[in-house]
């Protein structure tokens, strides 16, 4: 009977301690921390987050194509871009009321194959007449490494801190480049026999060759050129490479004259006319 | 103290659970009162063991209540917060997409052409700088229909906007846009060159700088040594290339009676040849420069 009223004492208070738990427990939707703070994060979510998040796609997705404009105007895809602004103003200068502040900008991105990686510090100094900004520094690294026709470009655009002119002339290069390597591989499928490219399309010279006229080569050379002014332009040469005794045969020295006959051509013709022309006349029994 | 909460859809209350149970406890305590009357001991250990027996039911009941309830508020806050922390991070992606992309957009003046869509179309703004100084921008804002138009743009009334828009608008966008940018690149330069003339070199000018709204006229006069006895320079430079901050016809005479001394008329021939192939402003600073030398040999 002892042991079974200390169970009856036990168990009545387990009840009682199980009862306090299970007032104390508060009810899932009343859980203050947590699932409380949950919910009401949610509440606040759902009046502006869901709002706000459809602006945001909405946004994004406007802004994307924004960008999306300005990469095919510019030819140039910017894919990141960070900067820093340091305030270099003086004690003494704020008295003259002159406010000096660099920036430290850092780009990068590509234009077609190219890509490119830019730093370049612009200084503003705002006095009571004018604000002034210019750029202090520019490095610019790119990469493929190979294209020489650029590199002195990119040094000549890093002396001078053009930033313009270097992506204007930049877009243009690419162009050019794209462009010859296109008319390249258009003549090596067209002619596999006859077309040589030394380093690939992307070479800047074209062999033609007649296997029915060995020792007869003509080079066509065509190089990229970028001016002072940044003015990019092709320059287009031809070199002949002859036996000895044809050069002894040419009375009309048609091989002396050929490059600036084919300068003239060019002019006439346009490019890839005039190299289709050279073709046809070298391997003129090939097609015939 | 009712609420309904969805997230438990079942959308039982506080009072539930424990209302049944407190009507357990009541039924029991009802019968432990019963059982404290007076009973043969017999009656009374029977009783206690029934007593037992709703005390252990009772208190299992409570016990499957408590872990139920635990049970409960662990799932709600597992049904909440990976949802929440999904929803979150997604908010948070895109809003790192959206800083990215605007930041990016910001970058595109640094290229010379940027722009901002419009309900029309596309405004584009075009930035100028000469040798590294940032200068002007001009916004042109393009209508996009059949044919494109110009609906307003900033660009200077001088330059030939309608002819560059005739030759190229209308097939050719981009170029258009690259031959403006040139004219109004070449524009900036050569007025920042004048500009610079005027403001830093006004000691070596005897004359004011007269110049076209264009600047690509520009007429002054000027001395090497301010304070001399000689007579000033005239020079004319005339800018025929509008894409070009260089001139191309530069012409530098003398302005006294008597014929120029071989020294005086070979700088002459001199000047025409740097102004021809430098910046304006920099053939004035190396005056500047060679003044201070010729200063200083003085000196010494």
């Amino acid at each position: 009977m002892d042991t079974e009223l200390a169970e009856v004492r036990a168990l009545q208070a387990e009840i009682a301690a199980l009862r306090r738990a299970c007032e104390d427990q508060p009810a899932p939707w009343e859980e203050k921390s947590g699932v409380q703070k949950s919910f009401q994060a949610i509440q606040q979510f759902s009046s502006e987050g869901w709002k706000s998040s459809k602006d945001l796609k909405s946004q994004l997705g406007h802004l994307e194509s924004e960008l999306s404009f300005l990469s095919t105007l510019t030819g140039i895809n910017i894919r990141n871009y960070s900067k820093q602004t340091e305030d270099l103003t003086g004690t003494e200068m704020t008295e003259k009321s002159i406010r000096k502040v660099l920036q430290r900008h850092r780009l990068s991105g590509n234009c077609h194959m190219v890509t490119f990686q830019l730093e370049f510090q612009i200084l503003e100094i705002q006095n009571k007449e004018r604000l002034s900004s210019a750029v202090t520094d520019l490095n610019i690294i790119m990469e493929p490494t190979e294209c020489s026709e650029l590199s002195e470009f990119v040094s000549r655009a890093e002396e001078r801190k053009d930033l313009f002119m270097f992506f204007r002339s930049l877009h243009f290069f690419v162009e050019w480049f794209e462009y010859r390597k296109r008319t390249f591989e258009h003549f090596k499928e067209k002619y596999p026999e006859a077309v040589h490219l030394s380093e690939g399309p992307s070479s800047p010279s074209m062999v033609i060759r007649s296997a029915s006229q060995p020792g007869f080569e003509l080079v066509i050379v065509w190089r990229i050129q970028i001016d002072e002014d940044g003015k990019v332009f092709p320059k287009l040469d031809l070199l002949t490479k002859v036996p000895q005794r044809a050069l002894e045969l040419d009375k009309n020295r048609a091989i002396e004259t050929a490059p600036l006959s084919f300068r003239t051509l060019l002019g006439v013709l346009g490019i890839e006319a005039a190299l289709e022309s050279l073709i046809k006349s070298l391997c003129a029994e090939q097609n015939g | 103290m009712e609420q309904t909460n969805p997230l438990r859809p079942d959308g039982e209350s506080k009072g539930g659970v424990l209302a049944h149970l407190e009507r357990l406890e009541t039924q029991m305590s009802k019968s432990c009162k019963q059982s404290e009357e007076p009973q043969s001991v017999q009656a009374q250990e029977g009783a206690l063991g029934t007593k037992i027996h709703k005390l252990r039911r009772l208190r299992d009941e409570l016990r499957a209540a408590v872990r139920h309830r635990q049970a409960s508020v662990k799932a709600s806050i597992a049904n909440v917060e990976p949802t929440l922390a999904v929803e979150m991070s997604e908010q948070e992606v895109l809003e790192e997409k959206l800083e990215n992309v605007k930041a990016v957009l910001q970058a595109y003046r640094f290229t010379g052409l940027s722009g901002k869509l419009t309900s029309r179309g596309v405004c584009v703004c075009i930035s100028t700088a000469f040798e590294g100084t940032l200068l002007d921008s001009y916004f042109v804002d393009l209508v996009i229909q059949k044919p494109l138009q110009i609906h307003h743009h900033s660009v200077p009334v001088f330059i030939p906007l309608e002819e560059i828009a005739a030759k190229y608008l209308q097939t050719n966008i981009q170029h258009f846009l690259f031959s403006l940018c040139e004219y109004l690149n070449a524009y900036s330069g050569r007025k920042y060159q004048a500009d610079r003339l005027q403001s830093d070199f006004a000691a070596l000018l005897t004359g004011p700088l007269q110049r076209n709204p264009l600047c690509n006229l520009l007429s002054f006069t000027y001395k090497l040594d301010p304070g001399g006895q000689s007579f000033p320079f005239c020079a004319r430079l005339l800018y025929k290339d509008l894409t070009a901050t260089l001139p191309t016809d530069v012409t530098v005479t003398y302005q006294g009676v008597e014929p120029l001394s071989t020294s005086w008329e070979e700088q002459r021939a001199s000047h025409e040849t740097l102004f021809c192939t430098k910046p304006l402003h920099q053939v004035f600073a190396s005056f500047a420069r060679k003044g201070e030398k010729l200063d200083m040999s003085l000196v010494s």
